[in-house]
């Protein structure tokens, strides 16, 4: 066991670090900071490209479609880096961590042609098509249909809180070619495609992040199922667990924590109160950190991933909780007006224990994986 | 970053799985507070546990893991500061080791030969007699002592004494990781067995979410205790041993709330966890004084 850094890993944060130095414009602090938002959306086109060209972009993934087959601490370091710069890859986050990787496991052969070069490239965005309005954490009682048709299949549904829908240019869409939980597709979906309709909706989390997506009457080849058709469960659980250490969101809360703590340093505002519960809150913060790396380790060692990703997860939802109550609390003039930063860090954080799956639901993996407590009856 | 344990590491926690096997169970007949393991010290003494800190090929970060291993045992002796603390004392002093703060009655204070008397920000060590302590009654799982009278004592420089309590501090958060684990353990049993309502208790999901959140907290705190171990930063031992105990007081509430009138039994083991975890709360000050030692080492 071995809390250092290695040399090579320290190096290669460096280089993230002087890309970002390069790459990211003077006033990108102050840009509107919703991953999905119309600003940050176009300049991860250009970001995404940039980081591609150095190599950045997907070092994790094999040589054959652009990288270097580097280490799970690789990507990692890469995506601590990245988060806690406000995420200036925008949606592409998703390409790189699971879309891509999901692609080549599952993806034919011109599937994989057709859609792994522009995401290795940072050139294109991609959707999520899982949650619907009466399918959250009960995915499976989805009802989007895929019907049969001639040459392909008949799309027709709804699916909603579906992140960047507004600028993607593929849907990962996840719909019902027959019953139960086998009876779920995989849908590779263009989202120009006539038929599909997608709504903005309004919320506490920032500019265009979260949309309903209409399907009507949507036709899409034979060839848009990825996999065989009822292989969605096992596709999207697979995609998942790359997803539930997927954002190192303890480091931009640590990030945050630190800078309101230096905002009430400087007033002359760190009082008892503030000392105690900041201090709190960057426990939680190591905590999460820590216990993603134990994930990450797992990865790099070849170890299948246990429950311990869904406490990974849970620890990082409290550090995110007690890191937004802290700035809630001692910094509420950061979300007046006062402070961008902490402002997007907000927006972000409150969704940690919502998106990609509610909290809850890793609860109830730790209670019966973990600590193996008789299961609930059904 | 490596998270799997190096061959040293198997080994030695091996080797005290062997060792501890007798000590493993609550004798049926205790219905004490304190279980107090001579024989466990003695084997741990003569087998030279307490000295794998100094080892190269071990260091303190294996040593933590002993530590965590031990506490898991209903047995207690000083394990954590002789393994932890006392190689980070300038001089040779015998072991075993207590801490006296402020005048107050501590653990193990009236078996040890080295007591660390912490007052204020001083903090000084003093050789003892049995004549200079004397065990008092308490509620704590762990033989509790006090001074009866002003031993002879050398003041630390406050260098030395920063790095006795940075490793105070590591101690605390690695023995509380055994004492959370093993009480969350004990507690995962009774909850598997006992019913009610015609389902285990286990079963029902108000009291599966708490045991779950117990059981994140649990593992935050042991990879907090290990980093502090293996960096010796005073920053990661305050983060460590503030997590400790701000978990343990969750921890110890709800874990004997899920037991009901059971866990008031001095029968079932529970409490030779949690009543060693209520005497850790308070050390160096406890959550306040943790939270100001972040405060000045990792918000500087
Ligand atoms: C910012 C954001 C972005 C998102 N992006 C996407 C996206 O791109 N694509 C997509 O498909 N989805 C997306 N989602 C949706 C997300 O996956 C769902 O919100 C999530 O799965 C929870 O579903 P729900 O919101 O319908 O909550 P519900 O399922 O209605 O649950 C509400 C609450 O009830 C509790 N609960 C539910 N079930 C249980 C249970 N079994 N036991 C105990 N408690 C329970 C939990 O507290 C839960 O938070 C996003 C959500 C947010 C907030």
């Amino acid at each position: 066991m071995d809390f250092q850094w290695d040399a090579e890993q320290r190096a290669f944060r460096d280089t993230v670090r002087s890309f970002l130095a390069e790459n990211l414009p003077a006033d990108w602090e102050s840009l509107a900071h919703g991953p999905g938002s119309e600003s940050q959306s176009a300049f991860s086109k250009t970001f995404c490209g940039a980081l591609a060209k150095a190599g950045l972009l997907v070092p994790h993934w094999p040589k054959r479609w652009g990288g270097r087959d580097a280490d799970a601490w690789t990507s990692f370091i890469l995506a601590e880096e990245m988060w806690m710069a406000g995420e200036p890859r925008g949606g592409q986050y998703m390409n790189v961590n699971w879309i891509g990787p999901t692609l080549m496991r599952f993806g034919t052969e011109a599937q994989q042609d057709r859609y792994i070069p522009p995401i290795a490239r940072g050139e294109t965005i991609w959707c999520q098509g899982f949650s619907e309005p009466e399918a959250g954490s009960d995915l499976a009682s989805l009802r989007t249909r895929a019907e049969r048709c001639d040459g392909g299949y008949r799309l027709n549904g709804q699916k909603i809180w579906t992140s960047y829908a507004g600028h993607a240019d593929t849907c990962f869409l996840l719909a019902r070619t027959g019953i139960g939980k086998t009876g779920m597709s995989v849908f590779l979906v263009p989202m120009d495609t006539a038929g599909i309709t997608v709504r903005q909706i309004p919320s506490v989390i920032g500019e265009g992040d979260i949309h309903e997506v209409f399907f009507d009457d949507v036709f899409v080849p034979a060839d848009a199922l990825l996999g065989a058709e009822g292989q969605a469960w096992e596709i999207a659980r697979n995609a998942l667990s790359l997803e539930r250490v997927g954002i190192p969101r303890f480091a931009l809360a640590a990030r945050m924590l630190r800078r309101a703590v230096a905002a009430l340093k400087k007033a002359d505002r760190y009082g008892h109160g503030a000392v105690e519960q900041s201090a709190r809150a960057l426990a939680a913060c190591e905590a999460a950190r820590l216990y993603s790396y134990q994930i990450v380790d797992q990865r790099r060692h070849g170890t299948p991933t246990g429950p311990e990703a869904s406490a990974a997860r849970y620890a990082t939802v409290m550090a995110e909780r007690l890191v937004g109550e802290f700035v809630v609390e001692h910094c509420p003039d950061a979300l007046a007006g006062g402070d961008p930063l902490l402002l997007a860090h907000h927006q972000r954080a409150i969704v940690a224990g919502i998106a990609s799956g509610a909290a809850e639901i890793q609860l109830n993996l730790i209670a019966t994986e973990l600590l193996q407590l008789p299961r609930e009856p059904r | 970053m490596d998270f799997t344990l190096t061959s040293d590491q198997s080994a030695l926690l091996g080797a005290l799985d062997r060792l501890v096997a007798p000590f493993e169970s609550k004798p049926i007949d205790f219905h004490g507070f304190a279980l107090v393991g001579s024989d466990l010290e003695r084997e741990l003494t003569e087998g030279e546990y307490f000295d794998i800190a100094q080892i190269p090929e071990m260091g303190a970060l294996t040593a933590a893991m002993a530590v965590e291993r031990l506490a898991w045992l209903p047995y207690t002796a000083d394990i954590a500061l002789s393994m932890l603390v006392r190689p980070h004392l300038p001089g040779d002093w015998p072991r075993p080791l207590a801490v006296v703060e402020n005048g107050r009655p501590g653990r193990f204070v009236a078996t040890a030969r080295t007591l660390i008397l912490i007052d204020g920000d001083d903090i000084s060590l003093a050789q003892v007699t049995p004549d200079d302590v004397e065990p008092v009654d308490s509620l704590f799982a762990y033989p509790m002592g006090r001074l009866k009278r002003q031993p002879k004592a050398t003041k630390l420089s406050a260098e030395d004494a920063a790095t006795v309590r940075k490793w105070i501090r590591v101690a605390l958060a690695n023995e509380a990781t055994g004492l959370i684990q093993a009480a969350i353990a004990s507690a995962v049993e009774h909850l598997s067995v006992r019913k009610q309502f015609g389902r285990p208790l286990g079963a029902f999901q108000a009291l599966r979410h708490r045991m779950a959140e117990c059981a994140v907290l649990s593992g935050g705190v042991r990879w907090l205790a290990l980093q502090a171990a293996a960096t010796a930063d005073d920053g990661d031992a305050a983060l460590a041993a503030l997590h400790a105990q701000d978990s343990a007081t969750r921890i110890v509430y709800d874990l004997h709330q899920m037991l009901g009138a059971m866990g008031m039994t001095l029968e079932h083991p529970l409490h030779l966890w949690t009543y060693r975890l209520k005497a850790l709360m308070s050390e160096l000050g406890g959550r306040g004084g943790q939270s100001v030692a972040v405060a000045q080492h990792c918000f500087a």
